[in-house]
């Protein structure tokens, strides 16, 4: 149905008939006169056209990845795999992180840039993950005289004085020679692959859902950059590309999945995805491989001999805002 | 206008070029510092074995997990319970300067007169002090294990188990396990220290092995003191656009 429109020597006659067609066909067209290694101009017109990756058949699904592979080949100048593994039977994909064992090193963060094409550099930087750097306590001597009131303000009583707009949540953009600091405890926060993901609930388009096997994935092409799915994640696990995307060709990771890694464009938003493009081929994700304290554990649920199952059935896991009955597969825990 | 501006630039492009071509090859370290480098090499067409921080010289990416890897071997604790698929380690000796010399030029068992198989501490003129700077103090045990706790006395080139039977310097999890229980059972099962590779539990898996981590002449630095030594961190998240600085995140109250 499509292949004699992809030929290039039928351009023109596509572009007769598109003509009086809607605003996104005339972008495509638009797209297609230039030649650039521009994403958008290097967009075939069925890439504006297709349907959502979750109702395609296995046949457009296909088509699908074929189209971004030539795309993507064409635009970083080496061949790029588009993968489509579907989720396996008997594997409910699960995370644990020894929060006791985090020394704040980032090295997760930057692992997921590369492993995941991330938009990078100063216009437009993007991490999945963040970590935190929390105090150990606030407590001292010095503070037993704050907290009653100054002027007009409400006594709060003793160490827990704090003005108004505060926070004490932890810092983003700690910056020591080196880590972990003394007194500090680190706290890193990605997605948490929820069961009942309120991200899920709330996109206008269903194009954010669950798969079988976990993890919740966005199919970027139907993203229509709504952003109700980041106002809902109590997590901010999710991120936006609120310009063109800044890969450069040759730190582009050419090994790529349509739910997972591969290449994104404006207007669209992305999160972590478990890496699927490895966890379905069953290599770790790229943040557990990087940890260099081994703080990062990850498995199937459904296995009682994975290293996940023993840690929940071992250790002390606690669950970052449980009460929100978001039912994360992401569990912190301590030995 | 341009042309002056232009040779400059091709010569400083050929400069930088040539600098790159005689560069020495990019070393990185796996887990800890000085103790598990690897030098960068391409694998495949457009694979590299690692991708490394420009920051830090850390590894941030492995293109193949099992690179430079020999099977583990059994564990000695044959029915204990712990995940098994196939283990592979990365050699140690490999990174131990010492070893093809200490068993037979300095420690033969006989040499040097008087051989000494005490485990009592002494000070130890003018050796070894690159491992231990004042060996009266060793930042391990804190002040109840000596080094024939752990180096086999007879064959240097060994760890020594708690029976003096001799332990490869390849399987220092069977030395360290000895006094570390608990944590030698964690690590067994997965969950202290790290596996690279598939992450079923039949799949294959590098282990790395405890001294990839700890430093064992070492476990007693840092601020935190607790057995990890300190890293320096990877880049901060660049600021939100329009923002200077971080300090509204460090305001002390
Ligand atoms: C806690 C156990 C332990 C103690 C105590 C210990 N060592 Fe070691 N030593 C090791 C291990 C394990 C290695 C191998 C390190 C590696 O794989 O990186 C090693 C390696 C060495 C090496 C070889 C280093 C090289 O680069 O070739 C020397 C020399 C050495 N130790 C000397 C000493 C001396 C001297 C002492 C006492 C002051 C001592 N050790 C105490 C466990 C110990
Ligand atoms: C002969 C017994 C013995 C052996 C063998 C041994 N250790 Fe230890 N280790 C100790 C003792 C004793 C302490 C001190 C515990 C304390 O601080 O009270 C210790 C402390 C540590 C600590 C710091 C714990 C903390 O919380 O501060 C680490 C890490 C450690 N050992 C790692 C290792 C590693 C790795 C090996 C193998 C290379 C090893 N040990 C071999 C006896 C041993
Ligand atoms: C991937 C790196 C890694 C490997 C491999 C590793 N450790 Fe650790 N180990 C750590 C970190 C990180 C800590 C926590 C240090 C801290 O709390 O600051 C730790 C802590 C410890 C402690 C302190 C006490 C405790 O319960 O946490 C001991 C003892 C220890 N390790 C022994 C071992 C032994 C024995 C092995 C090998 C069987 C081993 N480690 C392998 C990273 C590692």
């Amino acid at each position: 149905m499509e292949a004699p429109v992809e030929k290039p020597n039928s351009r023109r006659s596509f572009l007769k008939s598109a003509g009086s067609l809607s605003i996104s066909s005339l972008l495509g067209t638009a797209a297609l006169m230039t030649m650039s290694d521009d994403a958008r101009a290097n967009m075939e017109w069925a890439e504006w056209f297709q349907g959502n990756y979750r109702l395609m058949s296995e046949e457009e699904k296909a088509l699908a990845r074929a189209r971004l592979e030539r795309r993507y080949s064409r635009e970083y100048g080496k061949k790029v795999v588009v993968d489509g593994t579907p989720a396996q039977e008997g594997v409910l994909m699960g995370y644990a992180l020894n929060i006791k064992k985090c020394i704040g090193c980032r090295r997760c963060a930057k692992a997921c840039v590369e492993e995941n094409n991330q938009s990078r550099g100063k216009d437009q930087e993007i991490e999945w993950i963040r970590v935190l750097k929390m105090e150990k306590g606030e407590f001292s001597q010095e503070k037993m005289n704050q907290g009653y009131p100054e002027g007009l303000g409400i006594q709060v009583g003793g160490n827990a004085y704090t003005p108004v707009g505060d926070v004490l949540e932890g810092e983003h953009y700690y910056q020591p020679d080196a880590v972990p600091e003394k007194d500090a405890a680190y706290m890193p926060i990605a997605c948490m692959q929820c069961e009942k993901p309120p991200c899920v609930k709330v996109c206008p388009v269903r194009t954010t859902y669950r798969e079988a096997d976990g993890p919740v994935v966005i199919d970027y092409n139907w993203c229509i950059g709504c952003r109700m799915c980041m106002s809902a994640c109590p997590y901010w696990a999710r991120r936006f590309n609120w310009s063109d995307p800044n890969l450069p060709k040759e730190a582009m990771n050419p090994v790529t999945h349509y739910l997972g890694n591969r290449p994104r464009m404006k207007g669209v938003v992305e999160k972590c995805t478990f890496c699927i493009q490895r966890s379905r081929q069953g290599r770790y994700p790229a943040c557990v491989e990087v940890c260099p304290t081994g703080a990062r554990k990850f498995g199937n649920l459904l296995d009682p001999n994975s290293e996940v199952s023993r840690i929940i059935a071992r250790k002390n896991v606690f669950r970052l805002k449980a009460e929100l009955n978001t039912f994360p597969k992401f569990f912190y825990f301590m030995d | 206008m341009k042309k002056p501006a232009f040779l400059p630039a091709v010569l400083l492009l050929w400069f930088v070029s040539l600098a790159n071509a005689w560069a020495e090859p990019v070393k990185c370290f796996e887990s800890r510092k000085g103790a598990s480098e690897v030098t960068q090499r391409m694998i495949g067409e457009d694979l590299p074995n690692v991708k490394c921080s420009p920051k830090t010289g850390a590894v941030l990416w492995w293109g193949n997990p099992f690179d430079g890897t020999v099977p583990m071997g059994d564990m000695p604790i044959q029915d204990a319970d712990y995940t098994r698929g196939k283990a592979v380690v990365k050699p140690r000796s490999d990174k131990l300067g010492l070893l093809p010399l200490c068993g037979n030029s300095c420690h033969t068992g006989s040499l040097p007169k008087g051989f000494p198989t005490s485990k009592d501490a002494r000070e130890l003129v003018m050796m070894h002090q690159a491992i231990v700077l004042d060996s009266t103090k060793l930042p391990h045990g804190r002040g109840n294990i000596w080094c024939l706790d752990c180096h086999h006395s007879t064959q240097r080139n060994k760890l020594v188990d708690h029976r003096d039977k001799p332990i490869s310097f390849d399987q220092p999890q069977q030395l360290c396990g000895k006094c570390h229980g608990e944590v030698y059972r964690d690590w067994r099962e997965g969950i202290h220290g790290k596996r690279i590779g598939e992450w079923a539990s039949t799949g294959t898996k590098r282990w790395f092995v405890c001294t990839e981590c700890h430093n064992p002449h070492n476990v007693q630095h840092g601020d935190r003191n607790r057995g990890f030594a300190q890293h320096q961190p990877e880049k901060a998240p660049t600021l939100p656009k329009g923002m200077k600085t971080a300090d509204h995140e460090r305001q002390k109250h």
